[in-house]
């Protein structure tokens, strides 16, 4: 609960309706997707302009109290959940589109306009928004912004940091700052780019100017059968290796097709193979065909025991339907779902996918992969129940252990959910005490009293205190992070 | 400005002439061969280089993976002859010239024309060990193509220019070179060739760049050219080719393949070689005609006091160069003309930049213009990595 004062200083400032404290309805703010961590929030304010933001951050600082910035609450790594009480700020009210330009392919908008509503926006001038995160009809662009994320065609077009080129952002000490903007070359640091990516840490993003691309004439889908995963993971391999760039590739393994083809999702796939590869390329009509035909033959090479394509988007929407739904198919056979998001080099996977599967084995786990494979984007989804408390115990250990053995392979523990509240305990694994306190001096840069989003990304024994200084290098001494850059 | 460089052999070295000039209270200028030691402004007078050209060791290079970690003095020429012979490349297309150094690309940040479709510089940068200001050494980022771990301090080195520390190794994302290049040469009047580029940009056509050059430089008899660059697959290319003859209704005067594409590109690159000053407008794809209008008349003013000039324009981008060179005594005179340019520019809500110039063009005009007001923020950065500011200034 927040003070009363502030609950009506809020209220004039956004209007009644949009200020709630009523615990019935905090409920809902408890958690992101990652339902495991749940903390209520003092507040949820749901403002509607830059200026309400700012205002709002104003009146929540002078009270002392953490503000929490929230998009649709899609996340995967607790990055929304308020801790101690702290305020949410929600973008639901911020949801419309202030301009599209399609003349120069671009775009301004509010941050909390759900990821599929701006590419359908933009469909009347041909162009289309390219990040698309499989929650794409639920998440916002805000969202995508402080978690830079990814999604299947990220593969060819890249993740949303290479799309967004201006921000307006409050900061922690209610200034309105502007970075970027298409059409300039911005003299000085890349600040955008440093913005997207943290996690609400940073400040809130109230205006989000991005690049639009052209909608793509022509696509082709692949659907590859193996008996043998590591199979799969071979012909994406041998595919990006002989200078094809398909606009995506997607795994789903074994147990997700039986997850799924149990389930009212069932999309056909063959319940004894262990692994289905999608494969898509877009682009010119042209020259698609002769594509999808060398894939086909290196899917056949690796192994594949069938290759089905995809001749209208009807039959192109069946062979991604297992992929799209593989998350909501999992969620029916266990209570509880562990999603996991590292990346490793992609000529690693069939080592890795195997090293997986031992180690679901070792501990009697169900693991399920669906991944960004052409990324070498992990996503091992253990499936558990949490009131087993031995399980959860099991579950515990073998998450450590895939995480060590991706960050082993040269990989890093998040490709595109982010650190939040979940991975900040595995930073260690990848970055060395000097790494991790710039990062807190890079906090500070924008946020010196800790009030943006505290207690997400990075680990509290790391934080720089009186007690324990920023650490100054001894002569001679040369440490860095564990991994190799 | 020619002092001696110094010229570590590790990253450890690196590191202790950091900590002996911070000790000392000296200033260092971080540098590759130094082939652009102005920097856009971002330097100062005295300070001894630190060349990293030393740095030039490939530590990482799986070619399936499409990735590559090097010294940060790993020239792009070279390279570009290690990854050559697998069908690869990393298409840096940035001003400069093939001998400059893999960090000192990283260093400016500056894209070429092929941004738009491999994305700019600091979008393939996957990791960096730099060493700070204040003599740390960090290893950030990483060497896959997706990491989202911690906060994005690789884009934060990327174009900071040797001001918040030395760059010692670069880890990035490769690209297959495209089975077919092709470009495409049309010539037109200066509205016709704006006309034309316009008609490109804004086609379903994937073009890989598009760029409005001056006729005689080329050898065309018209006044200005537009090359259209087409990578991709030979059917593709092919049909992308047919399309943009279609939407212009003419055939291109001149098409370059492959190795002849190639080099002309190649060519470009160098642009600014040898030019007193060089100037970047920026604006918007739309508004290219009003930031050329704006260029020319610098051009004209340059080459009206026996000076010669030229101007180029990367249409996709909304990017407009300006080349110079003149006799000293009139550059006072090309200041003006270039002050008029940045207004006219910024009315447009572009900017205008100054990559070469000598000092008292740079006094009168600016490197910069007033920029966005995150100077507070800057600062606070800027003090984060170098508090003793060891290392070269921060934007002008
Ligand atoms: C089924 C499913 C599939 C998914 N698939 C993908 C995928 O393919 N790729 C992928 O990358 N992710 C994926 N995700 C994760 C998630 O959808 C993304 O991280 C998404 O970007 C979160 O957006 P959101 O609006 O829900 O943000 P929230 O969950 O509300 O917030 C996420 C973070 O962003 C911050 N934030 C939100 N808005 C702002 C703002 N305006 N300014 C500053 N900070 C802000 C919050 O503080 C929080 O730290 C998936 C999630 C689910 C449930
Ligand atoms: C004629 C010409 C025009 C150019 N025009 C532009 C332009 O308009 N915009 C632009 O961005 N670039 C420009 N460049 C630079 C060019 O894009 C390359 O960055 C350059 O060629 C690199 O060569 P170098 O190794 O000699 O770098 P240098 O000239 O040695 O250094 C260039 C910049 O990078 C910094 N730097 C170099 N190495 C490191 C390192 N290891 N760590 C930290 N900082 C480092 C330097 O401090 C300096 O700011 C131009 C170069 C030339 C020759």
């Amino acid at each position: 609960m927040i003070p009363g004062r502030l609950t009506k200083e809020l209220a004039r400032i956004c209007g009644r309706d949009h200020v709630i404290v009523d615990r019935d309805r905090l409920l809902v703010y408890e958690s992101d997707a990652l339902t495991a961590y749940r903390h209520r929030p003092g507040a949820v304010v749901l403002p509607r302009t830059t200026e309400e933001v700012r205002r709002t951050v104003q009146a929540v600082v002078r009270h002392g109290l953490p503000i929490v910035p929230r998009g649709a609450g899609t996340g995967l790594s607790g990055g929304a959940v308020a801790l101690n009480g702290a305020v949410v700020i929600g973008t639901a009210r911020m949801n419309r589109i202030l301009a599209i330009d399609a003349p120069n392919r671009r775009a301004v908008l509010q941050p909390g306009v759900i990821n599929a509503e701006l590419s359908a926006a933009a469909a009347v001038h041909g162009l289309y928004y390219a990040p698309d995160p499989s929650s794409q009809t639920a998440c916002t662009i805000g969202g995508n912004v402080a978690e830079n994320s990814g999604g299947p065609h990220c593969l060819k077009y890249g993740v949303t940091s290479r799309y967004v080129t201006g921000l307006t952002v409050v900061l922690a000490d209610g200034s309105v700052v502007k970075v970027g903007g298409h059409g300039r070359e911005a003299p000085g640091y890349d600040l955008v780019g440093l913005f997207v990516g943290s996690e609400g840490c940073f400040g809130i993003a109230t205006e989000i100017e991005v690049g639009l691309l052209p909608v793509p004439e022509g696509v082709r889908t692949l659907l590859g059968i193996f008996d043998r995963i590591e199979d799969s993971g071979r012909a994406v391999s041998d595919i990006i290796s002989a200078g094809l760039l398909p606009a995506a590739m997607e795994i789903i393994d074994g147990p997700t097709i039986r997850a799924v083809e149990d389930s009212v999702f069932a999309a056909g796939y063959p319940t004894d193979a262990e692994a289905a590869l999608v494969i898509e390329f877009d682009g010119l009509e042209a020259g698609l065909d002769h594509e999808a035909e060398r894939a086909t033959r290196f899917c056949f090479r690796a192994g594949a025991r069938e290759v089905r394509s995809a001749r209208d988007e009807e039959e192109r929407l069946a062979l991604w339907k297992g992929r799209k739904k593989a998350f909501g198919a999992m969620g029916r056979i266990a209570p509880d779902l562990l999603v996991q998001d590292a990346t490793v080099p992609r000529t690693t996977l069939p080592a890795i996918l195997k090293g997986i599967s031992e180690i679901g084995n070792r501990y009697n786990l169900i693991v399920a992969n669906v991944f960004h494979a052409g990324d070498g984007n992990l996503h091992p989804n253990i499936l558990f129940d949490r009131r087993d408390l031995d399980e959860l115990e099991r579950v515990e250990h073998a998450s450590k252990e895939i995480m060590q053995l991706c960050v082993d392979a040269g990989g890093t523990i998040t490709g595109e959910h982010g650190v939040g509240l979940d991975k900040k305990h595995h930073m260690p694994l990848i970055y060395g005490p000097d790494e991790l306190d710039t990062m807190w001096g890079i906090r500070r840069v924008f946020d010196p009293g800790a009030v943006m989003n505290p207690g997400k990304v990075l680990p509290e024994e790391t934080e720089p205190s009186p007690a324990n200084p920023r650490r100054e290098p001894a002569p001679g001494e040369l440490v860095g992070a564990p991994a190799p850059a | 400005m020619n002092k001696e460089a110094l010229t570590p052999e590790s990253t450890a070295e690196t590191r202790e002439i950091v900590l002996a000039a911070r000790e000392a209270g000296s200033r260092l200028l971080p540098a590759g061969r130094r082939t652009w030691p102005r920097a856009g402004g971002w330097t100062r007078d005295g300070g001894t280089p630190v060349s990293t050209s030393q740095l030039d060791t490939v530590h990482h290079y799986e070619p399936a993976d499409l990735t590559l970690t090097a010294g940060a003095g790993i020239g792009l020429d070279r390279l570009a002859r290690i990854v050559g012979p697998n069908r690869q490349w990393l298409p840096f297309d940035a001003p400069g010239s093939s001998a400059g150094t893999l960090g000192a690309a990283v260093a400016s940040g500056t894209s070429g024309p092929l941004r738009t479709r491999y994305g700019a510089t600091r979008d393939n940068v996957l990791g960096l060990e730099v060493v700070t200001g204040d003599g740390r050494t960090l290893r950030i980022g990483g060497r896959v193509v997706k990491n989202v771990a911690g906060y994005d301090l690789v884009r934060l080195f990327t174009g900071s220019r040797g001001s918040l520390g030395i760059i010692t190794r670069v880890s990035v994302r490769l690209f297959p070179i495209p089975e077919a290049d092709e470009t495409l040469l049309f010539s037109g009047g200066p509205a016709e060739a704006v006309s034309m580029a316009r008609t490109v940009c804004t086609s379903e056509v994937p073009v890989a760049a598009a760029e409005l050059v001056e006729g005689e430089e080329v050898g065309a008899d018209r006044a200005m050219v537009l090359a259209v660059r087409l990578l991709g697959g030979p059917r593709e290319v092919e049909e992308s080719r047919r399309r943009i003859c279609a939407a212009l209704g003419t055939d291109p005067w001149r098409a370059l393949h492959d190795g002849e594409s190639r080099r002309f590109h190649a060519a470009r690159i160098g642009w600014e070689e040898g030019a007193s000053v060089v100037a970047r407008l920026a604006a918007l794809p739309d508004r290219i005609d009003a930031a050329l209008a704006a260029a020319r008349a610098c051009a004209t003013r340059a080459n009206g006091a026996q000076g010669s000039a030229a101007i180029t324009a990367d249409a996709l981008q909304g990017l407009v160069r300006v080349r110079a060179s003149l006799p000293d005594s009139d550059s006072t005179r090309l200041a003006e003309t270039l002050a008029t340019a940045r207004r006219e520019t910024e009315a447009l809500g572009g900017s205008l930049t100054l990559s070469h110039a000598p000092p008292e063009v740079a006094a009168r005009v600016g490197w910069t213009g007033s920029g966005p007001e995150t100077a507070a923020l800057t600062d606070r950065i800027k003090a984060l990595f170098d508090p003793d500011s060891v290392l070269a200034p921060r934007c002008p």
